[in-house]
């Protein structure tokens, strides 16, 4: 594994002649708006020279956007009687162009891994991871609402990232540790970084809070059933209002809908993200909704990212980036629910 | 997000073609309206053949729902009319579109979408020449302000971002 | 000496819980104190003993006539969908309302969501909510980790800081504007009442956007809702927006798409705000959710604007009369009528 040491400078640089043949996208800088990004809101292109520096914790939005994009076209089709490829559906060509997101965290790095686990298969997913190359910076700190080392990540991960950077004493050490992120320092003049900067590195490590997996543990071992009826359900549920902020912000949540559109003869099958805190999430055909009332939607979201997922595929479906709290609406908080889910006998 | 980039092709099409037509959707109440554009025909008034009508039972009947239904279909301009206040065939739906619609029509306005895209008219049933004028009237004034390309989906067929 | 706030959430927590040992009510709504800084939870407290949890701050900016409906079926004895509904009065709940959350009450009474005979409004005039939001744009890039709240300042602290800054500064852009701070509704009057406010021009923003060209406010309404991630936040977040199904979720026909479209983004927005034409309140809670800051309530009080121009009315201020749009005048102004040419036009 290649380590450089870069200053702010030469850091920047890099960035620059990357972004000469390739997109590159980093956090937008106004956290309010994005007016004529390419990219979804909380993401700008790299274009100008702006020094990439980054403010404590994650980016407003998670990486997913680069994944799992909003709107997504699966199928076009044309429904015009003049066309002779009428009513056939096309596959859009696979965009292969390799974008880089600079500038992620590891707790949205890990959230990669944890989508590819039930996206194992999924083909569109799977086309962006492959020609998506990520490069994170390690936190030295952590924000009041950053948890990642209580539900299997560490703010010093790398799980994910293809290029770590960490900031050590006012400079950076970068670690290579794909080959993708090695074709992207390939060529570069960059220098290897020495013993004291991986010592310093490894020291800033062990140091740092390590993944602690007692909650969960905890929760798979708790009857799903006890937790499912827990008495903390239906204060939370009133309080809830049920939008979508958690889940669109999410790193974790992974739920879309599929839909056609039509306009004036010309159509796209297209996936966008749905959210399991809408009613018509979970409506049937037949008209009945299994989850119906408020209150049954707020606890199967908390049940799913605590206790169905780990259940089924060992880590929870929370990476602990703390959006959820601090976008919700009505400061509900996973954390407290966690603590409250394990207090249940 | 790159929708907004999709104005250009629009506008060229304008700018190159000066026999563009505008197309233009009417919502003409059943008892006054429909019945004045029909006696429009009747007496073979002449008007420009832009309009495509939709019957609806009243004027207080046609939702914000299905005027920006039109636009985002690509309409050029919408004419909404109904009977004059007080000969309304439901009593008072016109007049309860008669407070509607001009808060939706300044709020579009507001927004950037150009005045005089959306008409409001009263037309009652034996006026079928003040029909016709009339929309002559709207179809000058959605001719002037070219094609519609706000609040217009387009769909191109490309995966997003 | 405590504080205006600290003050008010004693009286709160005592006259909530005389309400609920008498038996007055079976429910009342407030607030609970959050897990961040300038934070609240809405909450429903069901015991006496339980509302010492109430609290009353500057950052109470959800309304909370957003769960008057729902908690007001909660308290009812539970039945069927077909059961009558059961002799006598049915519980009461206790609901804290500020100048706009009181006159969304009288909305939702108008509009018979909510029977005022159950509802005990428990009304504190408001000094203004504070917006996190401003807070936070004014310590960019450090850390809050707790705000105290003084009666006209806020101090501000983080890991290697503490800031004292001027409390009214950060309140949010609708209560700076207001003329209704007192509720216009009260069963419980919760500290001493407030005046209206004298506000030479309220819709000084909406002027502004106004005053430019039609493409500048096109460009202004593109970036404006370009961020908007379709969370919905502001819609549930809204007391108006109570319908079973919303239009966003028709499917035949589909109004508006439901990605993130820029067309179909606009027209929610658009959509959303008319059908509150002539209800807002313009309680901010809308623009307070939304996780991205957008300011989406320049829309509703455009309409709020123009409801007031044309029509002389302010949702919520007149209890016992219609709402601007279920009612009419013989003499509405009708300008903007398109008449054949030759015509003579109104006001000539």
């Amino acid at each position: 594994m290649k380590v450089f040491r870069l200053s702010q400078t030469e850091l920047d640089n890099m960035v620059q002649q990357w972004s000469q043949n390739r997109r590159v996208y980093r956090p937008a800088a106004d956290r309010q708006q994005s007016a004529h990004a390419d990219c979804a809101p909380g993401w700008e292109r790299v274009a100008g020279s702006a020094p990439l520096t980054m403010a404590v914790g994650p980016p407003k939005t998670s990486v997913k956007t680069f994944l799992f994009p909003q709107p997504e076209t699966m199928q076009t089709f044309s429904l015009k009687s003049s066309d002779p490829d009428k009513a056939l559906m096309k596959e859009p060509e696979k965009l292969t162009e390799k974008q880089i997101v600079a500038g992620l965290r590891p707790c949205d790095a890990r959230s990669v891994m944890l989508n590819n686990l039930p996206y194992r298969e999924d083909p569109f997913y799977q086309a962006n991871l492959a020609r998506t190359v990520m490069v994170g910076f390690t936190c030295s700190a952590m924000c009041a609402t950053c948890f990642c080392d209580q539900v299997g990540g560490s703010p010093m991960g790398t799980e994910g990232l293809d290029i770590a950077i960490s900031q050590i004493d006012g400079s950076f050490v970068a670690e290579v540790l794909t080959p993708a992120g090695e074709e992207l320092t390939a060529g570069l003049d960059l220098a290897p970084a020495d013993d004291t900067d991986i010592n310093a590195l490894a020291a800033r490590r062990a140091a740092s809070p390590q993944v602690d997996s007692a909650k969960l543990a905890a929760l798979k071992g708790r009857d799903l059933n006890r937790l499912y009826e827990a008495p903390l359900w239906k204060p939370l549920g009133e309080s809830c209002i049920n939008c979508g902020a958690c889940t669109f912000n999410c790193p974790t949540c992974y739920c879309f809908d599929v839909q056609d559109e039509v306009v004036r003869g010309y159509g796209r099958r297209i996936r966008y993200w749905d959210s399991c805190m809408f009613p018509l999430y979970s409506l049937h055909t037949s008209g009945h909704n299994p989850r119906g009332r408020k209150m049954q939607r707020t606890r199967n979201r908390f049940m799913h990212k605590l206790k169905y997922f780990p259940d089924r595929y060992g880590p929870f479906s929370c990476v602990g980036c703390g959006r959820c709290v601090q976008d919700c609406p009505v400061n509900i908080d996973i954390r407290e629910v966690m603590s409250d889910l394990l207090t249940v006998e | 997000m790159t929708n907004q980039t999709n104005e250009t092709s629009e506008t060229n099409q304008t700018s190159q073609t000066s026999n563009w037509e505008p197309k233009i959707i009417a919502f003409l109440c059943n008892w006054c309206s429909y019945a004045g554009a029909d006696l429009a025909g009747v007496s073979r008034f002449q008007y420009p053949p832009n309009i495509r009508i939709v019957r609806v039972p009243c004027s207080g009947r046609v939702s914000e729902n299905m005027i920006m239904s039109a636009l985002k279909s690509g309409a050029d301009g919408i004419l909404i009319s109904g009977c004059h206040p007080g000969d309304c065939h439901y009593i008072n739906g016109n007049l309860f579109a008669r407070r509607r619609f001009p808060l939706l029509s300044n709020l579009l306005d507001f927004v950037g979408i150009e005045p005089g895209r959306i008409n409001f008219s009263w037309v009652s049933a034996s006026e079928g020449e003040q029909f016709a004028d009339i929309v002559k009237t709207v179809t000058e004034k959605v001719k002037a302000l070219g094609p519609a390309t706000r609040l217009v989906k387009k769909i191109d067929g490309r995966q997003a971002a | 000496m405590p504080t205006i706030n600290e003050k008010l959430t004693e009286e709160i927590r005592a006259k909530a819980k005389a309400l609920l040992a008498e038996g007055t009510v079976a429910a009342v709504i407030g607030y609970a104190r959050g897990s961040l800084p300038m934070t609240v939870k809405p909450t429903v407290v069901r015991t006496a003993d339980d509302c010492g949890k109430l609290v009353w701050n500057s950052f109470c900016v959800l309304n909370l006539a957003n769960y008057l409906p729902e908690v007001l079926k909660s308290v009812e004895p539970p039945r069927g969908p077909r059961d009558p509904k059961p002799e006598g009065p049915l519980p009461k709940v206790a609901v804290l309302a500020t100048g706009c959350w009181s006159r969304n009450i009288v909305v939702q009474t108008q509009e018979h969501q909510v029977d005022r005979d159950r509802v005990m409004v428990m009304g504190v005039a408001s000094r203004g909510m504070v917006s996190r939001r401003k807070v936070e744009a004014n310590f960019a890039g450090r850390e809050i980790l707790a705000v105290e709240e003084l009666d006209h300042d806020l101090v501000v602290k983080g890991a290697d800081f503490e800031e004292k800054i001027n409390r009214w500064s950060m309140v949010r852009d609708n209560c700076h504007t207001c003329t209704h701070p007192d509720p216009v509704l009260v069963d419980v009057r919760i500290g001493e009442p407030a005046s209206e406010r004298k506000n030479p021009n309220p819709f000084q923003q909406v002027d502004d956007i106004e005053k430019k060209s039609n493409d500048e406010r096109w460009a202004w309404f593109t970036s404006e809702f370009a961020t908007c991630i379709r969370c919905y936040a502001c819609r549930n977040a809204c007391p108006l927006c109570y319908c079973p199904t919303c239009f966003v979720d028709d499917a035949k026909p589909q109004w508006v798409g439901k990605s993130l479209d820029a067309v179909d983004t606009g027209l929610f927005h658009l959509l959303r705000a008319y059908h509150c034409a002539g209800r807002c309140t313009d309680c901010g809670a809308c623009e307070s959710v939304c996780p991205m800051g957008i300011n989406m309530r320049m829309l509703t009080k455009k309409l709020n604007k123009d409801v007031l121009d044309l029509y002389g009315m302010e949702a919520g201020m007149q209890p016992g009369s219609p709402l601007p749009l279920t009612t009419y005048a013989t003499n509405d102004p009708q300008k903007f009528i398109v008449t054949e040419a030759g015509a003579v036009k109104e006001g000539e």
